[in-house]
This record gives structure tokens, sequence and C-alpha cells, in this order.
């Protein structure tokens, strides 16, 4: 298989390269931050193609998508990158909101856009959303960021059916907190790294989903729980994270 | 912001130059508040334009978020405005087609204009609503219950509205009253607009009148997460906008 990966240098898209070059996939690697994926342990029976490409700016993406043009198309294609912004709503500046949309939203949704449009994808691939846990819980605390990965969400739905018509299918997928450097950033004091799922098996569960045939995914038995409450007591989710979360907020991190 | 109509109210609309947001600013300035209406639009005689002297109309293109907000709370500390009792953010924009052909510009319009403008506007006007205990309306959209295929930025941002209000009601609980309201298919300009032809199906999407009446009392009631709809309108809609071609 020929796989692209959006940030893939670190976290969740880290663990998903390795995984993909494990079982011996060509991986394209992409991300702002490259020197640390020129670094490799060499163990891997795949290959690994390394592209540049900052996501908050699109002219970045048009030359990452440029390089595609006359190359073997995509089977699978994971749109991970994702940034966030925590604290509370009025104290993160307007500018790191406009970084959030740019990276969270306009990226994914002008990278699927085009690689459906511009037929770098191959027949019967799969596009990969990182939506968030936050879609069926709310996130005081991150309300932008929550804000992106609803729209990211949304956007995956109504792409569900044009696409297929394209013979490429979609999936979204509802991470709850993975253990990575993202998520010590933004989690609030006291809260445990044990109780955050590892990255290496958050990869694993996610390529196992991609084979099969459902549109959503929520990875563990944390996450579809928390689902299936959220949808059920939406309410009372929102204010549980509020506790949770916002209450325990010691300063914006963004 | 519950009571009813005690004393004149400051009231912001946003897109208030057509369709509902429109029909909302003259609402609200009937009631005898005063109202600050904004668009995209150069208007050279505000009453002429909207009829009503408690009207006051500002140009702030919302594809510029930064200087739309600045714009709005400079004509708004002009005006000695020190709170802010209602903020009806309604002004948005759309492009319909296939997502696979969906042209980069349309795509960052629509993210500005819908999302990133109001969270500007927002940051900008926290102070004056908290000082208000006002309350902040986010206009949504039904469309997000289901997704469309012809609309599919469009929903994304529509659902991003969505999650901002659900989470920022929560922190803003105490402080001000954060909500959003859901009208579903209506029969303003925006479809043509969006370059969608509707065709026979207007016939069956609700009267803007019906839908800026029922916001109101959505906003009277504080009717969060109200969805304005009718049964066989939405029908029609999914039924028509499934078909072939440009519709
Ligand atoms: N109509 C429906 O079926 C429907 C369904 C669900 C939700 N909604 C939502 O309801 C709200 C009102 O829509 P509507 O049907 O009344 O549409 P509309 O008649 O087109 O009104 C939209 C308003 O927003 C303004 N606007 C557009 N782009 C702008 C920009 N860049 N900067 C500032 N203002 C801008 C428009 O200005 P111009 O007058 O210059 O165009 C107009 O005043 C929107 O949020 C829409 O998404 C509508």
């Amino acid at each position: 298989m020929r796989v692209l990966i959006t940030g893939a240098a670190s976290g969740l898209g880290r663990a998903l390269t390795e995984e993909l070059l494990r079982q011996g996939h060509q991986v394209v690697a992409a991300d702002r931050e490259t020197d640390s994926l020129e670094n490799m342990p060499m163990a891997h029976r795949g290959s690994c193609t390394i592209r540049f490409v900052d996501l908050e700016s699109a002219d970045s993406i048009q030359r990452l998508l440029a390089s595609f043009q006359g190359q073997q198309p995509f089977d699978q294609v994971f749109l991970n990158a994702g940034i966030s912004a925590t604290g509370k709503f009025e104290e993160i500046p307007a500018a790191a909101y406009e970084k959030l949309i740019a990276v969270n939203l306009f990226a994914p949704i002008y990278l699927a856009s085009r690689l459906v449009g511009k037929e770098l994808m191959a027949r019967n691939s799969r596009i990969v959303f990182i939506s968030s846990l936050s879609h069926a819980m709310g996130y005081p605390g991150a309300s932008v960021y929550a804000a992106t990965k609803d729209g990211l969400a949304a956007y995956a739905r109504c792409v569900d059916k044009p696409f297929r018509k394209e013979r490429v299918r979609v999936l979204t997928v509802f991470p709850g907190p993975i253990n990575t450097a993202h998520a010590k950033r933004h989690a609030p004091e006291g809260s445990k790294a044990s109780k955050r799922m590892a990255p290496q098996k958050m990869a694993k569960l996610i390529l196992r989903a991609a084979k099969g045939k459902s549109k959503t995914y929520y990875p563990g038995s944390k996450a579809y729980f928390g689902a299936l409450f959220g949808k059920m007591m939406p309410g009372l989710a929102t204010r549980l994270m509020r506790r949770g979360i916002y209450d325990k907020l010691k300063g914006p991190v963004y | 912001m519950a009571e009813k109509d005690a004393r004149p109210h400051t009231v912001l609309v946003t897109g208030a130059t057509d369709g509902i947001g429109l029909l909302l600013a003259r609402a609200y300035a009937k009631r005898s508040h005063h109202v600050l209406a904004t668009g995209r639009r150069g208007i050279a005689n505000d009453e002429e334009f909207f009829k009503f002297p408690n009207i006051t109309y500002v140009t702030a293109d919302q594809s510029d978020p930064r200087h739309a907000a600045s714009t709005i709370l400079a004509i708004m500390q002009d005006m000695g405005w020190e709170k802010l009792d209602l903020a009806i953010l309604n002004g948005a924009t759309a492009w319909t087609g296939p997502p696979y052909d969906e042209p980069i510009n349309t795509i960052g319009d629509q993210l500005k204009v819908n999302l990133t403008s109001p969270i500007h506007l927002i940051l900008a006007l926290t102070p004056m609503l908290h000082a208000a205990q006002g309350r902040l309306v986010m206009i949504g959209s039904t469309s997000i219950n289901k997704g469309h295929g012809q609309f599919a930025t469009y929903v994304a941002t529509k659902a991003a509205l969505n999650g901002l209000s659900r989470s920022l009601r929560e922190e803003w609980r105490g402080k001000a009253n954060v909500m959003i309201i859901h009208p579903g298919p209506t029969r303003t300009r925006m479809h043509a607009k969006a370059g969608l032809n509707l065709r026979f199906v207007r016939l069956f999407f609700m009267s803007p009148k019906k839908v800026a009446r029922a916001i109101q009392v959505a906003i009277r009631r504080g009717n969060e997460g109200r969805k304005i709809i009718t049964r066989f309108g939405c029908f029609m809609a999914r039924f028509s906008w499934a078909g072939k071609g440009q519709l």
C-alpha cells in the first residue's frame, strides 16, 4: 500500500508511520518538522518518503500536492495533523484561533478535496479524518479546538457519498486522550498520563478500523462509552468536562 | 435579557442586509431597541434602507475577520455602548457543488466569514456581553444533522459553530448566555448566492418571516439548540438536492 500521513513526525502520526513501515508499506510522511523523521530507526521493511509541509500555509499545501502529481496514487491517507489551544476562550488571542482553524480545518478540507479531485487517490482507497472524542463530549477550556473537530467530523459526513462515487471511502476517528507530548502540554495539572492511551496501541486500532467498513470509529472502550454517554446526555457530559478540565485550568496554552 | 423589553436593549445583528438577518434587525428595532446592523455592502442611507431610525448600519466584511471585529467594536464605542444585551451572529456565506471541485478561495471564504469572523467578534465583544449578562446567539443550520454532499464546507462551518456554542455555553455559565439556533431550509436568497437554483423546491421552504419570528421566540425563551423546521420542507430539500446536476 501507498499511504500518506500528515503530522507524521510525532504523536499518533509517528506511531501510524512506524506501524505501517513495520508492516512493509510505502509511506509518505509529511510534517513541518522533518529532522526526527530522518532519524527513524531503520529496522522497518517498508519505505518512507519524507515531505515538508507547513499546514498553516495554503501555498505549502499546494506544493505538497504538486509533488504527488504523476506519482502512484494513495491507497490510504491519514489527515492526522492537529493542534490545540487550551484555556478560557477569551484568554487566547485571535491569532492562535486562526492557526487552529487553518491547521485543523482548512488543511484537511483542502487536502481531501484535492486528493480526490486531482485523482491522487487509488480506486477503493480510504481517507481517514482524525477528529476527537470532544465531538461527543464537548470541551470547555478548548472551545475552538472542539469547534474545529466538530467541523471536521461534519465535513467527513458530508463528503462520504460524493467521495464514494469516486471510489474513495471516508473514515472519521474520534480518539480520546492519547499519551503524546501534545496531550501533556494541554492536559490540566494533576491528570494522569497512565489514563491516556499509548499512541502505538491507538495506531494499531485505527489501522484495523481503516481496513474495515465503518464510517466512524471511537477507538478503545473509554472512547466508546464516552461517545455513548455524550450522545445520551450531552448537557451532563459537557458539564462534567467543565468540572474535569475547565475548572482545573492553570492558564492558557497555545 | 429574559425579561420582556423592560428597557431598550443594545442589539447586534450581523449579516443584516438580507434574508433572516434583515428581518431580525427590523424586528428588534420595531420593539424600540438600539440595533447595530452589519454586512458586507456599502449602504448610502441607513434609514432609507432599514426603514427605522434606531438601526445603525456599519460595513464590516467578515471575509476580513480582524478588520470586521475592530470596526464593529469601534462603532459601538462611538455610540457609547458599554454593554451588549444581545448579539446575533447571523452573517454567513455558502458555496454549493461537489466537494472535490470546490475552489480554494471559497473554502477559505466560508471558513473566514462563517467561523473565524464570529470568533474574532466574540473575543472583541466578551467584556460588553459579560457586563450586560447578555445573550450571544449563533445561527447554525439543521443541515449539520445529516450532512449535505453539495454544501460540505458550509456544513462544516455550521457544525463548528455548534461545537463552539456547546463548549462556550458551559464556560460562560453565570457570565452570559450562549446559545445556537438552527434554522431549517428557508426561502431566502442564500441558495441563489451560493450558486444553487432551487426551482420549484423553493415553494416548500419556510418563509423567512416565520423563521425570524421563531428565532425571536427561541431567543426570548432561551431555547438552546432550537431547530426551526417543517418536516416536509426538510424532506423536499434532501429529495431535490440529492438529484443530479446543478440543483
Ligand atoms: N436560508 C436557509 O435555508 C438557511 C438554513 C439554515 C441556516 N441559515 C442561516 O441563516 C443565516 C441567514 O441566512 P439567510 O438565509 O438570511 O441568507 P441571506 O439572505 O443570504 O443573508 C445572509 C446575510 O449575510 C450577509 N453576508 C454574506 N457574506 C458576508 C460577509 N462576507 N460579510 C458580512 N456579511 C455577509 C449577507 O449580505 P448580502 O446582503 O450582501 O448578501 C446577508 O446580509 C445564515 O447564517 C445562514 O447560514 C439559512
